[in-house]
């Protein structure tokens, strides 16, 4: 198992944030990464967030797989656009619901998976889409930053 | 207390007096980022210093990302609300909720609106989306006796539309709902916003209608009076009703007690909370058996008594 993980290598397709909540995400070619902060001008990093009140060391960083957006279409008929998903990484290619307890790298910067994220019904009032009960199971990564850096769209990710 | 986190952050950018004793209030958010969007007809609960709350349709466009606007007529026998959102001043930060609407626009091929003094708001944020969808619509606005058109200075942008008619009370050109309503083709909707007197006479000549007749009150939200049961806070010793329609975890929260909450869906317990009486109907996707026979999950849990005491 472990040997056929390490063996996956997928991309940065989509890089967002927002500095309060429930504001709109924006899309940005590079984001930079700050170890055991989050990252710079998110509402993760400022303590802005929706969930600040409640503050989790492992919910510096959170990533999102292009794959569900892509089965919500397929199966669902639901179009969810990569600034509506709310999490900051939109990736191809890699297994993130594998990837709790691990380190992996994106771009310069190293990050450790600490939870999968559960679906909330905070998108369902931003979006005016009906999907928590879609995105059961599939619902992204919480992770946090070992290593700073900067992280651009089209950047690897790789485990470490 | 409401925790900033959990609403919209705004900055009051400008204060502009109307007639009418109506104040017109721009906001923004502080870093001019994009708002969160709305759609036409959606309102705003605006959550006041004091911690009132109270509601205000959205008399912007829609299509303007960065800026809410919202009306005001001050209200001298009101409830408070107006005279504290007279005070206020613009540089002034003021949360708000996520703009929601239950004043939607139908699907029709023609939309017919009756506005009743400052119940003009929501139509300004429907009619500049219908002129851009090319849709055809029509106006008749109504002022009292002694008042002038509310929001003359919104309202100044339309001044070349043909279909907006204008009617002052005992003024000698009162208007006639059941005529409007005569006119009704069945492809066309009908929006009423004013004092109760205009919904009730666009109710009782609009039955036939059906859903074509959308209106929206202002005053007290009646649906709020509505309660579908009590939540019993043990510790406080505060009593909160749950309107129908509101999660438990939304009206403790409208009520000022901020229970931790994450997914608001029941499938992470993070609002978990002991109840000590009342029969709780569980909805949450997770919980232990042994542990429902304890807990309750306000986020998406009800009752099916009269009330439910929990250990708050
Ligand atoms: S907030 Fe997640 S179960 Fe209630």
């Amino acid at each position: 198992m472990t040997k056929n993980l390490a063996r996956w290598s997928g991309e940065i397709v989509g890089l967002h944030k927002t500095p309060r909540s429930f504001l709109p995400m924006k899309n940005f070619r590079c984001l930079s990464l700050i170890a055991g902060v989050g990252i710079d001008g998110d509402r993760h990093a400022t303590g802005e967030a929706f969930h600040s009140d409640r503050p989790e060391e492992g919910r510096q960083i959170t990533l999102f797989e292009e794959e569900t957006i892509d089965a919500l279409l397929r199966d669902h008929n639901i179009i969810l656009r990569p600034e509506d998903h709310r999490r900051n990484v939109t990736t191809r290619d890699v297994p993130l619901n594998h990837l709790v307890g691990k380190k992996f790298k994106i771009g310069e910067a190293i990050l450790e998976g600490t939870r999968l994220s559960t679906p909330c019904r905070h998108i369902e009032q931003i979006t005016g889409l009906e999907l928590f009960n879609q995105l059961l199971n599939r619902s992204g990564l919480n992770a946090k930053i070992i290593v700073s850096g900067k992280i651009f769209t089209g950047d690897e990710i790789r485990m470490v | 207390m409401r925790n900033r986190i959990h609403s919209v952050t705004t900055e009051i950018v400008s204060i502009e007096d109307d007639v009418n004793n109506i104040k017109i209030f721009t906001l923004s958010d502080p870093d001019g980022w994009p708002l969160p969007s709305f759609m036409p007809g959606a309102h705003l609960d605006i959550y006041l210093p004091s911690g009132l709350i109270r509601q205000y349709s959205l008399c912007s466009d829609p299509n303007n990302k960065t800026q809410y606007m919202i009306a005001v007529q001050m209200e001298i026998e009101g409830r408070g609300g107006s005279s504290e959102m007279h005070n206020l001043s613009e540089g002034m930060i003021l949360p708000v909720s996520l703009p929601r609407n239950h004043f939607s626009l139908g699907d029709a091929k023609r939309h017919i609106f009756i506005a009743g003094g400052i119940g003009i708001t929501p139509f300004l944020s429907m009619l500049p989306d219908l002129i851009s969808k090319e849709i055809d619509w029509e106006l008749h606005i109504c002022a009292k006796f002694g008042e002038k058109i509310s929001c003359q200075s919104l309202l100044k942008k339309y001044e070349k539309e043909p279909n907006i008619y204008k009617y002052i009370s005992h003024g000698g050109n009162r208007l006639s709902i059941e005529k409007v309503i005569s006119k009704i083709k069945s492809d066309e909707h009908l929006y009423c916003c004013g004092p109760s007197s205009m919904i009730n006479d666009a109710n009782i000549n609009g039955k036939a209608l059906g859903d074509r007749l959308h209106f929206e009150k202002f005053g007290i939200d009646e649906h709020l009076e509505d309660a579908a049961y009590q939540v019993v806070l043990k510790k406080s010793g505060s009593v909160v009703k749950v309107p129908k329609g509101q999660t438990m975890l939304g009206a403790l929260r409208v009520a000022g007690f901020d229970v931790p909450a994450s997914c608001e869906g029941g499938i992470c317990l993070e609002c978990k909370t002991r109840f000590l009486a009342g029969t709780p109907i569980h909805r949450d996707l997770v919980m232990q058996p042994s542990d429902r026979k304890e807990f309750i999950t306000p986020c998406v849990s009800s009752c099916s008594s009269e009330s439910i005491e929990l250990d708050l």
